[in-house]
This record gives structure tokens, sequence and C-alpha cells, in this order.
């Protein structure tokens, strides 16, 4: 275990070298954040209500600042990981006593890292300004940062699991970008999903996306024990079942293992 | 000695999913794919003895990658068995990890944007390496390998023989039997090339450690090892002493020369003139009848030298002569150790 804490450490520290992009991402957040203030401002104003299913302006906003903060920091390790298979690159890691997929979801998890401390500090600072307060409380600080950490670790296993494909796909991006789509709609990263039409909302409950987003978020923005506990265990099944199916995947990949070069 | 490594007929056979063009030959390949099969390794049988010092050699595409990347463990074997270590590799992977090293040469494993002093402690703690066991290895690795000055340089910015040489002590920290090297001089110049062979060969003496090396470059095996194999489209075609390789098929160089005048040719036995346009000759020395520093001392005495290159034939000649010998040709096979 510690092997890959240090992978992940790793990782983080080589994350901080890149400072431009890193300053391209706090530009990011701080723009995104201010462009979607106005919108549910401007919303808010022409419904007349305080409330839209149940959510107050600054609640919904602090909301979407929540859910940005774990999409921006996802890694997109799967490129990495495909361009390898690809390439056949994986030599060195597997010359080592390490297990290929943990050391890239380690590897993943070290990008996100320091991307997840960075978005949460410019989104909060710059919804804290626009909003003129925090809508949270610190136990819903607390189980936003112990379910962000866990959607996190589920959204580095299936990018690991995306890139593992393709040692049977020639091109991955495109099961990426229906995965990523599904978390933007379905995981409710504009809208909490007690916003959905009742229908949509029944289905979005049944899926898996929303312990991605919405479920930190309303978890930081109304916080419930119950809610929490609920959300936790979810995370945690679909942990599981995505790390087996990742690990059933590697099993067979390693035998379709074609390292090209000298 | 104990046998370190063994390999009894070793084979791998790629198999890749070819696809002609036109559109009429994809929906073909949708439906009924045709399969290509490379066979990159064929039914390959040899044994190395803990201590020594083995060259791997043979043109591009010969197989010696993919053999290598099999006792590393790497990938699986089509068929065929392998032991290292008294383990199967590809069963025991990682714990066989923990006592082989391996150096890809067209590969970094160094954290691109982080100084080597950061991968280094990294793999220190994948190895579970205690602080002092830790510190004293990297102390003498540092040492042995003049690293020192680079060591909190991000390694973008080392050159690639400064690269190279932390690599090799990134492969070593865990004190490893086995050093596995594919093609460790790539790309580098004449200088490094020798600085890299002369560390390797210190590593093999002061701490017993198996080197086990492929190259296609003739010079890696003449100054480092004691044994060759030779390989070519995955067969073993050569296997014995670097003394008895070189004797009986490494009997020429050749020497590029780049004169401020004209050629007017050179006297004594042994040299043949390959090649010969305006100020630039090529020649080539026979090595039983020359010597090569003789010939190279005549030269310069008589010539007003601009560049002069000194090589050996290219493997591709090597192998063709290997081939007229016949099978296993000169002493090959066992008797060769």
């Amino acid at each position: 275990m510690i092997r890959y804490v240090s992978v992940l450490r790793t990782a983080a520290r080589q994350q901080w070298v890149y400072r431009a992009e890193l300053g391209m991402r706090v530009v990011q957040m701080a723009l995104f954040m201010g462009v979607f203030m106005a919108l549910w401002r401007t919303a808010y104003g022409v419904s007349g209500r305080a409330e839209l299913a149940g959510y107050t302006l600054p609640e919904v906003v602090w909301y979407l600042a929540m859910t940005e903060t774990v999409v921006l920091s996802s890694s997109r390790i799967f490129v990495e990981i495909s361009q390898a298979v690809r390439a056949g690159d994986l030599a060195y890691v597997l010359a080592r006593p390490l297990s290929y997929p943990l050391y890239q979801v380690s590897n993943s998890l070290g990008h996100s890292a320091p991307r997840f401390a960075l978005n949460l500090l410019v989104g909060s600072v710059v919804v804290g300004i626009g909003m003129g307060g925090v809508v949270g409380s610190v136990p819903g600080l607390a189980a936003f940062l112990v379910l962000a950490a866990l959607s996190l670790v589920l959204d580095a296993l299936v990018a690991v699991t995306i890139g593992l494909l393709a040692f049977w796909l020639e091109e991955v991006a495109p099961v990426a970008w229906i995965y990523q789509k599904l978390v933007f709609t379905l995981g409710g990263l504009f809208l909490p999903l007690d916003m959905f039409p009742d229908w949509l909302r029944r289905i979005a409950s049944a899926l898996p996306f929303q312990f991605i987003t919405y479920v930190p978020a309303r978890a930081f923005v109304r916080f419930e024990t119950q809610f929490v506990l609920r959300a936790a265990a979810g995370q945690l099944a679909y942990i599981a079942a995505t790390a087996t199916l990742m690990a059933l995947l590697w099993r067979r990949a390693q035998r379709r293992l074609v390292v090209h070069g000298g | 000695m104990a046998t370190v490594i063994d390999v009894q007929r070793l084979c791998k056979t790629f198999v890749s999913r070819g696809k002609r063009a036109g559109l009429r030959a994809s929906i073909r390949s949708l439906l009924r794919p045709s399969r290509r099969e490379t066979r990159a390794v064929r039914d390959i049988t040899f044994s190395v003895q803990e201590g020594e010092r083995v060259a791997f050699i043979g043109p591009n595409g010969a197989g010696k990658s993919t053999t290598i990347k099999m006792l590393v463990g790497i990938l699986y074997p089509s068929s065929g068995t392998a032991e290292v270590l008294g383990k199967v590799p590809w069963q025991r992977r990682r714990d066989l990890a923990y006592h082989i090293g391996a150096v890809f040469g067209q590969r970094s494993q160094l954290w691109y944007h982080l100084p080597p002093a950061d991968t280094f402690d990294l793999l220190a703690r994948v190895y579970g390496l205690d602080g002092a066991t830790y510190r004293r290895r990297v102390a003498w690795l540092v040492e042995l390998f003049g690293v020192g000055p680079h060591l909190e340089v991000p390694v973008r910015k080392l050159s690639l023989g400064e690269r190279m040489r932390c690599e090799i002590v990134a492969s070593l920290l865990h004190s490893p039997r086995i050093l596995f090297l594919d093609e460790p001089t790539i790309g580098l110049d004449v200088v490094v090339k020798q600085r890299i062979r002369d560390l390797i060969l210190e590593l093999n003496e002061s701490e017993g450690v198996t080197i086990f090396l492929t190259s296609h470059d003739a010079g890696d095996i003449e100054s480092l090892c004691k044994r060759a194999m030779v390989i070519n489209h995955g067969e073993v075609i050569y296997d014995g002493r670097v003394s008895t390789l070189k004797r009986d098929f490494i009997r020429t160089k050749t020497v590029s020369l780049k004169l401020r005048g004209a050629w007017e040719g050179l006297d004594g036995p042994g040299v043949r003139v390959l090649k010969h346009t305006g100020y630039g000759v090529k020649l080539e020395i026979d090595t039983d009848a020359a010597a090569i520093d003789e010939v190279v001392g005549r030269l310069l005495a008589r010539y007003d030298v601009e560049d002069i290159n000194v090589d050996n034939p290219p493997m591709e000649e090597i192998i063709a002569r290997i081939y007229e010998a016949g099978p296993l040709g000169g002493n090959g096979g066992a008797g060769g150790r």
C-alpha cells in the first residue's frame, strides 16, 4: 500500500511543476463560476421565486462550485494508458514489483489531488465573494471531502478501466467521451438531481454517475447524516465493482500484451 | 557456479489482426478478421551461470527484446519454459522483480519533470528498502556512476548520456542479482558508450551481478562480454566465446577517412579499398593480416587526415559469415561455454 501512496505523491509533485497549466486551471475555474453565477441569477430572477426544487440561489451556485471542483480534477489518465498500450510502453512499470492497474490508479489520483485543492480554493473564493457568503457547514465540508475523495477514486478506476480497453479497441477516446457526458448529464453536474423531472430523476438515481458529482456536492450544500452514509455505501459498492472489472480486464490484457521495440 | 537463467525451447508468436486497404476489405475484416502471425522467437534454448556477462546480439527485429521481456516476466511465451533464479518469470513477475533489474534503452523510467533523486526515493519505497540501506546504496551508486551533479536537476534537462547513467542507477537500487539491459547504449556517442560499458563491467566485477545485455552494436560485446549469443530471425545461430566469434567472424574493421589531399593508395598486407570518392576513402582492414593501430598509424603518417572513423563490420555481415560457416558455426552451441 505504501508503494502506491508514494506513486501518488510523486505524481502530485510532478503536477506542481506545470505552473502555467495550473494557472490556466485557476482562470478556467474562476471563469466557469462567474458565468454560471450570472446564468443562475438570471434564472432565479425570471422565475421570481426564492427557491427552485428546494434550492436557493446561493445553494445551487455552491452546489455547482463543488461538482466542478470534482469534475475539473479528473485526470484523463486513459489517454496516457492507451498510448502506452499502443506503443508497448509498459515495460518499466512491469519490471517492478507493482500492479500495473493499481500503479495507474495511484498515478491518476496524484494528477487529481493538486488540481482538486486548487479548484476547491478558487471556486470557494469566487463563489464566496459573488454570493456574499458560504452556504455549507463544517460537517457538510467534512462530508464533501470524504465523498469527493471516494468519487475521485471511482473516477480513476473508471479511467484506468477505459484505458485498458485499448488492448481491444483501436481508440478509447469515444468511450471516455460517452462516460464523461453521462457524468455531466445524469451525474448532475449543472443541476442537482432534485431539479430533474420526476422520471429522469428516477433513472439518474438508479445509475452510478450521481456518485461522481451529485453526491459530494449535495452533501456539502445540505448535510444529512443518512444521505451521506447511503451515498458513501453506494460509492464503495461501485468502487468494488469497478475494481473487479478492472482486475478482470487486466488479467485478460496481460496475455495480449505486445511490447514493441528493440 | 549456479545456473541463474535456464531457457528451454522458448517461443513467442505475436498475432496481429491484418487488414487490407479498401472498404470491401474493411468490411470483410470485420466479419472474418485475417490473422497475421509473427514468429518473433523460435525455439531458443540456453542457460546462464551466476556472474556471467552475456551479450545477446542481432539485427533489429531479431527477437532480442522479446526474449528479454519474457525473462523479466512482462511477456507470456507461446510455448517453452524459462526459469530465472528458479522462478518462472511470467508466473512470478512481482516476486522476481525484487531480485532482478532491467534497463530499457529506448524507454525511460525516470519522472520526466522531476529530478532523478525523486524517482530514486520512489523506487526505494516501491522495493521497501529501509532508510539506512537505501542511503548507503544510493551513495555508492551515485559515486560509481558519477551522477552526483545530476541528482537534483529535472530529468528533461539532462543529456541522453547523463540520463542513461541515472536510468541504470535506478535499476540497481534494490541490489538485483541479474541485470538485464536492452540496448543500453542506443543513441549514445562513442565516448559515453564506452563509459557505460566500463561501469557495467565494474558492477559485474565488484558485486558479481550477472549481466545479460542485448545489442545490435558489435562494439558492446567486444569490450564487455566474454560470451555472446547471436540471434537472427528468432533463432540462436551462435553461442560461444566472444574471442572465438571475433577470431572466426569479425576479422575485419572498416576505416573511413576524409583527406585534405588525394588518395594515393597504401601499401602493405590486409588493406582493401572498398570505396573511393574524391577525398573520401573507405578501407577494409583484415585484422589477421595487419594490426588496426599499425594501419591507422601509417595512414596518419602519410596523409593529411581531416576525419577518421574505425568501425566494426555491420551485424548483418557478421551474421552472413556465421551462416556461411554452417549451422551453429565455429565451435558455437553448448561447446562454446
